[in-house]
């Protein structure tokens, strides 16, 4: 990153319970209320450091709406907004 | 006089933009031990010893070991009385006394005057050869020709050689140092069209934004690129006259872009000259918008001064279709308007 600039929406980690199919079931101890959709991003497939995300838009226990992903590579688990 | 040259190997100059980028560094390094410093070639600075003995234990010696550390990279360096000279004595890592001087030219082949003469380099090596085939192998040989017989046969070009040969060359032209003032963005791998254009604008936005330019206009920019395939690209370009606008700064080096032979890994942007500062410049007429940039401008000054020159930040849009969305925009200090 150049020194100075400062990118925004950058991912965040956050504590993300998934079932056995994968959906998220709680994030930082909050239940999920719904899946309100979800998507896959796949990119730089072709370098040595691709990009996939499994993002998941969420209605939370506590009235939040929250967009959280999966990374394809890493399997950690981010928050992100956009 | 005792002229000091200082030579980047040729080995790390392969790159045209990074070889002006080291070249750059090592100019302002140079400076930094106090040296008035002359480059008009990648790779290659000259400065005076005259006056800087004396900050360094009164001998040359310790003005040429104070260079060598604040090159921090390999480098090699000469002494002579004039600049062809030190160039041919940092090549061959020799100091030359001045009464040795003519010594050390006389000997040297006449091939050392290629790339020296201010000839393409092509005509330089043709005028070399032909001297050669006339015999004249040695710069001691070149040197005992009368001017009028070089000046026929040779013209201008011969010379010049004639003068360089017999070490006559005129003072330095030092350069008047001046801050870093350059920026440079990172893209995501292989950004072109829209995207370059936005990554311009923050380039513009943060030049002007750098606290180092202190009010001061611009005249003149060089844009470079770190190609995505391999290699770099860089144009200069003049402003006509000394701005610190952004929106001319923007139209003067969006066509630039065009020019780009590929996609771009990153992008940077130099000052290569800083004019007077804005409010001296004078203006025609000031119309209502420039009256609100102006109080806008102010207000911007005092909350920075007030808060730091981090407190004040502009969103540019990177690549707002980005499917990633931290790739969409970036934060960066507010310019001056």
């Amino acid at each position: 990153m150049t020194p100075g600039l400062r990118r925004l929406y950058v991912p965040r980690p956050v504590k993300v319970e998934a079932d056995s199919t994968g959906q998220p079931t709680s994030v930082d101890g909050v239940a999920v209320e719904a899946v309100r959709e979800e998507w896959v991003v796949e990119d730089r497939w072709w370098t040595p450091h691709p990009l996939g995300r499994h993002y998941f838009e969420l209605a939370l226990a506590d009235g939040r709406n929250l967009v959280v992903f999966r990374s394809i590579v890493s399997k950690r688990w981010y928050r992100q907004r956009a | 006089m005792e002229v000091a040259c200082v030579l980047i190997p040729d080995s790390a100059l392969a790159d045209p933009v990074e070889a002006g980028e080291q070249t750059e560094r090592l100019l302002r390094r140079l400076e930094r031990i106090g040296a008035a410093v002359e480059s008009e070639r990648a790779g290659e600075a000259f400065f005076s010893l005259d006056g800087l003995r004396g900050l360094y234990g009164g001998e040359s010696a310790g003005v040429l070991a104070a260079a060598r550390r604040a090159a921090e990279i390999e480098v090699r360096i000469g002494v002579a009385p004039t600049r062809f000279a030190a160039h041919a004595a940092a090549q061959r890592e020799t100091i030359v006394p001045p009464p040795a001087a003519a010594d050390f030219l006389a000997a040297l082949p006449v091939s050392t005057l290629v790339g020296r003469l201010e000839l393409p380099p092509r005509e330089a090596g043709s005028l070399v050869e032909t001297m050669r085939r006339l015999g004249i192998e040695t710069l001691g040989t070149l040197g005992a020709i009368p001017a009028d017989l070089v000046a026929d046969r040779f013209g201008p070009p011969g010379l010049e050689a004639l003068r360089l040969a017999r070490g006559e060359q005129e003072p330095l032209r030092p350069r008047h140092p001046h801050e870093e003032l350059a920026e440079e963005v990172e893209l995501p791998e292989g950004a072109a069209g829209g995207q370059l254009e936005h990554a311009l604008r923050l380039l513009v936005a943060r030049l002007l934004a750098a606290p180092q330019r202190k009010g001061r206009t611009l005249l003149g920019l060089r844009l470079g690129a770190v190609l995505s395939g391999g290699g770099s690209w860089s144009v200069d370009q003049g402003l006509g006259r000394p701005t610190a606008s952004a929106r001319t700064l923007r139209a003067v080096l969006m066509p630039r872009l065009e020019t780009l032979p590929g996609p771009v890994a990153a992008l940077r942007l130099r000052a290569l000259g800083l004019g007077p500062q804005v409010g001296d410049q004078l203006e025609l007429s000031v119309r209502g918008e420039e009256h609100r940039r102006r109080r806008l401008a102010e207000a911007i000054r005092e909350v920075r001064a007030a808060q730091g020159a981090g407190s004040l930040l502009t969103i540019v849009p990177l690549d707002s279709a980005s499917r990633f969305p931290e790739r969409r925009a970036m934060l960066t200090p507010s310019p001056d308007r």
